[in-house]
């Protein structure tokens, strides 16, 4: 102590012996200053601004977690399950669980154990953090196998759990492919347009056939988990639940055991070919009803779904026939003289020709600019009326009566009208069926040609389109309506596929109705004499389609032989598809169809014989004999 | 021993004890329910409350004066564990500011602080007549300098920025000039760019977010965003003790120090924030007032130092909460969990509570009541506030 040796002043008068009283005063008053501004921020924060921070205390501890409905399902017309909703094991993410520092280590774990590409893995992660609070799911089934060892690795593992999550299974997929499509995640681009429409990354999405095409109706509507949840995401307790809105079921009109015949009927056919593609349709010509729609070769739904081999994969789209595309609704081929019906109805319309009318066919007709126009059969027909040229399906009185003859001075149809008439047949646009990726074909006008192929329209163009060849493009889903509305009586129907939706309880939610796109311009008495050529084409001895009679039934139909630049064969000739379409009973019809074979020769000897067998079978409900046993058999190799 | 008692600085002493409730209040609706007894983190901070004040008037009865010889081997010892602490403390929370002795943990850094108010008060007293040359200025800013540059390596830059404040209030008072003190105010407004440049990532990440919390709301300034949600959610009178979905939740992160005045904020609202304000000026208030009435100078200089620590550490803490400050990781003293905060400060109160009780015979307590009873300007012939 001996600093303090020093005497402390005592005196109160005297100056004091400590110093600074000033500068203490004024930390003092800055002190205060400086706690007084703390109040009155506390003043704004508690009183003023409480109402903002009190909402912004509620959003924080409210989390809303969507509740994905169970996917619709889908029926056949007698009610049988096409699809199912299969539980299996999915690998979900808490995103707010994955710390980022070990997001790297983590996903590649999960690639080895679920098999999936790390930079989906990345991307789905990306995605899952713009929605923190809401599980994701990484993988949509794995093995039991895997399920196990991430659930054993939870340590390694933070935020990755395994739940059941539920994947398409197609009872029917090896024959309902194209019908049913499959679903599968959301393409990568398509993400953020899905995402506007309340429907989240990791979903399954229909991506094909009804799947797609019925998609909003088969997801159903979300509902809604409101959770007290702490900050770490935790729940604590449930604050509300909406329960989901569980997708409808679609009620097909076809029935599986007759479209799985008619596909085997057609596929016993192709089967004697080398590489053989085609395609069926059969619908109900008063109902536009589809009965059954094959294209062939097909895919099984469930490969998707499933996860397929990538072998299988590879073979799926590297074959040249394009299994993977429905050829019966977005395939484009010309029609040959199958067409030629409608030629001949306008022609009829307008006065062209009269229904006795004879035209002379020798077999070749030579325009004055020196091009020639061939007959299919080279000694001609001779004289024929309107129900003869369709029966032997003779290409001269064809282009006589659209494009004229400037011999005889006929004046034929013009291509403009003979394009009415095509239209209003139903061609040029989509058919409107319940399917994704329909093409609309191409009616050829000489404004289409000008402008797409900068070429002046000729007499030839018209020629050719009125026999369904040269520029002409159809789907056979579109032959198959347009013999459809002449054996119902000049209606052109929207092909129905989907009967009915059905809400959760199995109650109809919505009937679609059968819908008429559209009236054939023909009159009656014209209808009956279209009839009359396609019913002796079938069951004249002089008519094409002999080959197409049924032991059971009448039918009425036509052939075609379209023909496409390829490469000739040995005598010179090009490249065909094989067309016949038709309807049966020629009286009342049930049923209206149309078999494509391609390039599958004449539609006399390759398409006929398989329209016979599917109306034999659809009469009878038996399998007719497999076809190289029938006594009339040609091998394909054998044309004409 | 009545006599002095009877000297107890009451107001001091209710506003500590006022602040140590707050503090044992807060804790018990966070801590843990399954922990019984002295488990409790509340439980402890009260039973350490209540001996350190049992401490601090132990320490009433003792003349404070006695700190004057043990000012340089406190400093000395206190300098000394900053340099043990840096090579060998235990590494926590990406610093190293901790010895952990078993189920103690010294943080020398909180203790260091006191050794410091000493120190300055020791030497600026000892030099009370050349406090005006550069010479005592730039010595003492060397006493200051070396355990505040320790601490900012821990890393710990809100306690070195304290030892500033110190020493800046210290030696104002002290009588050093005032561009002494104004320079290095100037020089650090100048080198601030460099010291940007030179900063620690996490140094640039708090101005940043201080700047706007909003910027990150999950990253960085989520803590000072929560902080004043809670706050501002209180309203009036809070949720209730207990109560408020931002502290039982969790979304306030390190409610029990840093954030701990959020925590009441929500669940005691204005009145809860505005007392613990109240409680926290008055204390510094009575700090300054013991100083005033201090003896001697070395009485002066130790109350003002502690004035300064008290009122730097509450003003920079609330003022974070409340999102006028920079988050600087300082705790709010006697309330915030920490036990050598607790302790130190209650020391420090010790301290005040002796500069009180040894203020002089009555010759000075009659001009000291004469003061409180009549209007300031009377104090004396050098007049006060009013000139």
């Amino acid at each position: 102590m001996e600093t303090h040796a020093r005497p402390v002043a005592r005196t109160g008068a005297g100056q004091p012996r400590v110093s600074g009283t000033r500068r203490a005063l004024l930390l003092g008053g800055a002190a205060l200053a400086g706690n007084t501004a703390l109040a009155a921020r506390l003043w704004q924060l508690q009183v003023v601004e409480s109402d903002t921070y009190r909402e912004q205390a509620a959003h924080n501890r409210a989390r809303t977690r969507p509740i994905q409905p169970l996917r619709g399902l889908v029926y056949d017309r007698n009610r049988e399950p096409l699809v199912a909703n299969a539980p299996v094991f999915g690998v979900w993410l808490a995103p707010t669980d994955l710390p980022p520092e070990r997001e790297g280590p983590v996903l590649a774990n999960l690639a080895v154990l679920t098999g999936e590409r790390l930079e989906d893995l990345r991307f789905k992660l990306s995605q899952a953090r713009l929605a923190p609070d809401t599980p994701a799911r990484l993988a949509r089934a794995v093995p039991r196998e895997s399920a196990l060892t991430i659930e054993e690795r939870r340590q390694d593992l933070p935020g990755i759990s395994v739940r059941t999550s539920t994947r398409r299974e197609y009872s029917h997929g090896d024959i309902l492919g194209h019908i049913l499509g499959f679903t599968g995640p959301i393409p990568a681009e398509e993400v953020e347009a899905y995402r506007r429409q309340g429907v989240r990354f990791d979903e399954d999405i229909g991506l094909a056939g009804v799947e797609r095409s019925l998609q909003i109706r088969l997801r159903g509507r979300d509902g809604e988990q409101r959770l007290e949840t702490d900050a770490f995401g935790r729940a604590l307790h449930e604050l509300s639940f909406t329960p989901p809105q569980v997708g409808q079921h679609a009620v097909l009109t076809l029935a599986v055991n007759e479209q799985q015949a008619i596909r085997e009927i057609l596929a016993r056919h192709l089967a004697l070919r080398e590489r053989g593609a085609g395609a069926a349709v059969v619908l109900r010509p008063n109902t536009g009803d589809i009965v059954a729609l094959v294209s062939l070769p097909d895919y099984d739904s469930n490969i998707f779904t499933r996860g397929a081999s990538s072998e299988s994969f590879a073979l799926l789209v590297s074959d040249p026939r394009r299994p993977l595309i429905n050829h019966a609704i977005s395939g484009l081929y010309p029609p040959g003289s199958t067409y030629k019906v409608i030629a001949a109805s306008g022609a009829l319309e307008a006065g062209v020709v009269l229904p006795q009318s004879k035209i002379h066919c020798d077999g070749r007709l030579i325009l004055p600019d020196g091009w020639a126009f061939d007959d299919w059969l080279p000694q001609g027909h001779g004289l024929v009326d309107l129900e003869r040229a369709i029966a032997e399906s003779c290409n001269i009185y064809f282009y006589n009566v659209s494009g004229g003859n400037p011999y005889t001075r006929l004046q034929g149809l013009g291509n403009r009208r003979l394009a009415e008439f095509e239209r209003s047949f139903g061609f040029g646009q989509r058919t409107g069926i319940d399917l994704p990726g329909e093409a609309s074909g191409l009616v050829p006008t000489s404004e289409w040609k000008n402008k797409n192929l900068q070429q002046p329209w000729v007499t030839g163009d018209t020629y050719h389109a009125a026999i369904g060849q040269g520029l002409v493009q159809v789907t056979p889903l579109q032959i198959a309506g347009m013999y459809a509305a002449i054996g119902n009586g000049g209606r052109v129907m929207r092909p129905r596929l989907i009967d009915r939706m059905l809400d959760q309880h199995g109650n109809v939610a919505e009937r679609i109705p059968p819908q008429v796109r559209g009236v054939l311009p023909i009159s009656d008495t014209n209808l009956r004499l279209l009839q009359a050529g396609l019913y002796r084409a079938v069951n004249e001895p002089q008519g094409t389609g002999p080959r197409a009679r049924s032991a059971h039934t009448v039918v009425a139909g036509k052939t075609g032989t379209a023909e496409y630049s390829g490469a000739r064969d040995t005598e010179g000739r090009l490249p065909s598809h094989a067309w016949f379409a038709g309807y049966a009973p020629a009286e009342q019809p049930e049923y209206a169809f149309a078999v494509l074979v391609r390039d599958g020769g004449e539609g006399a000897f390759a398409a006929a014989p398989i329209a016979r067998d599917i109306v034999d079978y659809l009469v009878t409900g038996d399998m007719p004999p497999l076809p190289q046993d029938r006594p009339d058999f040609i091998s394909p190799d054998r044309r004409l | 021993m009545l006599l002095r008692l009877a000297r107890i600085e009451w107001a001091t002493v209710i506003s500590t004890i006022a602040l140590v409730a707050f503090g044992v209040l807060m804790l018990s609706t966070t801590a843990d329910p399954d922990t019984r007894g002295l488990e409790n983190q509340a439980v402890q901070k009260a039973v350490l409350g209540t001996l350190g004040l049992a401490l601090a008037f132990a320490m009433a009865q003792i003349d404070y004066r006695g700190l004057h010889g043990l000012a340089a081997p406190v400093y000395l010892l206190g300098v000394v564990a900053l340099v043990l602490v840096l090579l060998v403390g235990d590494f926590d929370l990406g610093a190293r500011r901790w010895f952990e002795l078993g189920p103690i943990v010294i943080q020398p850094s909180e203790f260091m602080k006191l050794a410091a108010i000493v120190a300055f008060a020791k030497y600026l007293s000892d030099r009370s007549d050349s406090t005006r040359s550069l010479r005592t200025v730039m010595v003492s800013l060397g006493i200051m300098l070396i355990p505040a540059s320790l601490i900012f390596l821990q890393p710990d830059l809100g306690t070195a920025l304290i030892f500033g404040a110190i020493w800046m209030a210290t030696i104002f008072v002290a009588g050093a000039r005032w561009w002494h003190l104004l320079t290095p105010v100037v020089i650090a407004l100048a080198a601030f760019p460099f010291a940007w440049f030179f900063a620690q990532d996490y140094m640039r990440q708090r101005f940043v977010t201080f700047l706007d919390p909003g910027s990150d709301p999950l990253g960085a300034g989520y803590n000072v965003l929560q902080a004043r949600i809670s706050i501002g959610s209180g309203g009036w009178l809070g949720h209730g003790l207990g109560q408020g979905s931002q502290s039982q939740l969790e979304f306030l992160r390190v409610r029990d120090t840093d954030f701990i005045f959020a925590m009441l904020g929500e669940q005691l609202g204005l009145a809860g924030t505005i007392g613990l304000l109240a409680f926290f000026t008055l204390l510094t208030v009575q700090a300054l007032v013991i100083g005033l009435r201090a003896r001697d100078m070395f009485g002066r200089l130790l109350a003002i130092g502690i004035a300064a620590m008290l009122f730097t550490q509450s003003f920079v803490n609330i003022g974070m909460n409340v999102g006028l400050m920079p988050v600087t990781g300082i705790t709010l003293p006697l309330v915030s969990l920490g036990k050598n905060s607790l302790l130190v400060t209650l020391l420090s109160v010790g301290i005040l509570l002796s500069i009180h009780s040894h203020r002089g015979a009555a010759p000075f307590r009659q001009q000291s009541m004469h003061v409180v009873r009549g209007s300031l300007p009377a104090a004396g012939p050098r007049g006060g506030l009013g000139r």
